[in-house]
């Protein structure tokens, strides 16, 4: 499926900021069931867009701005080619060992309630990957989705706490419970082509994988409670909704800032598999 | 278009493209050769030079000795290769003229006039100032028909096509030249690099035309390793693997898009390019350099076969 996007982050300052850092990592990479067909990011200031990759192999992009500057657009404008891989994620690029996914952070942490959560849900499940879909169907039965109660650093047991949240809540919420069962487990940030036909969204996805030892990487969506199929473009992977943030900066000066985001996923122009 | 134009206009670019990399390859060879035994080492270049070429069952069918005389004539001119460069310009001429409606004119003329110019060139008895005069001469008709191809072809499927074979021959061609000469590319901790080595070295780099490039990019002496990184993953040299395989999935995805249809070349030529691009040096000499180009070579003439079972037949 050829998936394009086009998701636009617009900073409005309430006095104009003497200058502002930011970090993206919004360009996806390449793996089987992905290719990037063209991906463009533009910066509505004159800047110096430095590419690199973090430790994950996320590709991203660091620039400074000498303002002042009142308004910031950070536009992103790509297509990718997708297929279906029933969730499984192969010839991504892994700098680690899995293992390393069992570190839990402040985010992701397994409070009380959680730990119980995954207990309870993992003991009718034979094996990590019964136990991971009946996480997934649970926490997607469990959770009610609710964008108004929690924000962008809400943490996982908050979320939990609240039995509501949006997509990253649910993604953290499952990261959590995987690794307190011991499956080592990441976040993922992309998009998600909706089968509603619902272009316009408010922001981009988000959801988890967990490393089962004879699959590898396995893609799993607890917020629309299926495995990642070929309506989701992989951007960045991190142990947590920060690690994987697609935007983030620091500003100097610049007063009370306003944050807009608008995501358009469409499927571009149709074509059959042979 | 029909697959049979297809499959004519895509053979065209190959048979060109082969008969580039043959000139470039004995050219190197040559060079190799004139130099006093104590540099160029004991191991026979004209050997190396028909297994580069990937036909040494034909070659020893044909001769006893591997030399100057057997490996220039079997390589460039013998009727018996049918992948000499005489045959390759030979077959691209009549692949063309299946296809001259589909070619522009000035592509029908770089063709054409360079197998007319072929027949200035038997073979026999020919010095070496005038065999190195027939190279560039393979060299400058490649040179042409490229540069025609790009400045007049409409950017449409036949364009595509021509690119397509252009590129599989040549991500083959570099990754034989890595096959014959791998041994020489691993890092040896206790060899410091010699002369032969050094000359070896220069030697793969002259094969595809990168003494410059390697010099503009890593801004320093000849190493090993960093020559196996311009040949296999750098995107910036043209012959290199990951750049083949970066145009070579952009031109099956405009084909894809034209043709409203995508399919198994499509599927593997991208699941190269992401290997390639999530590989990196340390890790494939940690596997085997020698390993990884077999695959590739195995891999490459697959998606090759994908291409002609999805469009040529």
């Amino acid at each position: 499926m050829r998936i394009r996007v086009a998701h636009e982050t617009v900073y409005r300052y309430e006095l104009p900021a003497k200058s502002a850092i930011q970090l993206l990592r919004l360009t996806p990479r390449n793996h089987d069931g992905q290719y990037v067909v063209r991906w463009r990011i533009e910066v509505s200031e004159d800047c110096r867009l430095d590419p690199f990759e973090d430790a994950f192999g996320n590709l991203t992009h660091s620039f400074t701005v000498d303002g002042p500057v009142s308004e910031l657009r950070i536009g992103v404008d790509g297509e990718v080619e997708t297929q279906d891989t029933h969730g499984v994620v192969r010839g991504s690029l892994e700098r680690f060992p899995p293992s390393l996914y069992l570190r839990g952070t402040e985010l992701t942490r397994a409070d009380a309630a959680i730990a119980a959560f995954a207990e309870e849900t993992a003991k009718g499940a034979e094996d990590a990957l019964g136990r991971m879909h009946a996480l997934q169907t649970r926490i997607y039965e469990t959770l009610t989705f609710d964008p108004d109660p929690t924000h962008a650093a809400t943490t996982a047991a908050e979320a939990f706490a609240l039995r509501r949240g949006v997509c990253q809540d649910y993604a953290q919420i499952f990261v959590a419970s995987a690794r307190h069962l011991g499956v080592p487990a990441r976040y993922v940030s992309g998009y998600f082509l909706r089968a509603d036909g619902k272009v316009a969204q408010e922001a981009g996805h988000a959801w988890a994988e967990a490393h089962l030892s004879d699959l590898g990487w396995v893609a799993f969506d607890p917020a629309n409670g299926i495995c990642a199929t070929e309506a989701h473009v992989r951007v960045a992977v991190g142990l947590d909704s920060l690690g994987a943030a697609p935007v983030r900066g620091a500003r100097f000066g610049g007063g009370g800032e306003r944050l807009a985001v608008t995501v358009h996923v469409d499927q571009a122009g149709r074509q059959s598999q042979n | 278009m029909l697959s049979r134009a297809a499959d004519n206009i895509f053979w065209l670019s190959r048979n060109i493209e082969r008969a580039d990399a043959l000139a470039r390859i004995l050219d190197a060879t040559h060079r190799l050769t004139a130099l006093p035994q104590a540099s160029a080492g004991t191991t026979n270049e004209w050997q190396s030079a028909v297994a580069t070429a990937g036909c040494v069952t034909a070659f020893q069918a044909a001769y006893d000795e591997a030399n100057e005389r057997t490996v220039t004539e079997f390589l460039a001119f013998s009727p018996a290769n049918p992948a000499s460069i005489r045959n390759c310009l030979e077959t691209a001429r009549s692949n063309a003229r299946a296809v001259r409606t589909a070619l522009t004119g000035e592509m029908w003329d770089v063709i054409n006039g360079a197998w007319h110019r072929l027949k200035n060139f038997d073979g026999r008895n020919m010095t070496r100032e005038e065999f190195a005069r027939f190279l560039a001469f393979v060299k400058e008709a490649s040179l042409a028909f490229d540069g025609s191809a790009f400045r007049t072809m409409l950017r449409n499927d036949a364009y595509w096509f021509s690119r397509l074979g252009f590129l599989i021959e040549r991500a083959d061609a570099t990754a034989r030249i890595l096959d014959v000469k791998y041994h020489v590319l691993l890092p040896a901790k206790e060899r410091v690099g010699g002369p032969l080595d050094y000359f070896q070295w220069t030697s793969i780099l002259r094969s595809v035309s990168a003494r410059t490039s390697y010099h503009w990019v890593y801004r320093e002496s000849v190493k090993p390793w960093l020559v196996a990184d311009l040949l296999i993953l750098n995107r910036q040299m043209p012959r290199s693997l990951a750049s083949c395989y970066e145009n070579m999935s952009r031109y099956l995805d405009d084909l894809a898009q034209f043709y409203g249809r995508q399919g198994n070349s499509q599927r593997l030529a991208r699941a190269m390019l992401t290997r390639l691009d999530n590989s990196t040096m340390e890790e494939i000499f940690q596997s085997g350099l020698h390993e990884f180009i077999g695959s590739f070579i195995a891999e490459n003439n697959r998606i090759g076969g994908a291409i002609a079972e999805q469009y040529l037949v």
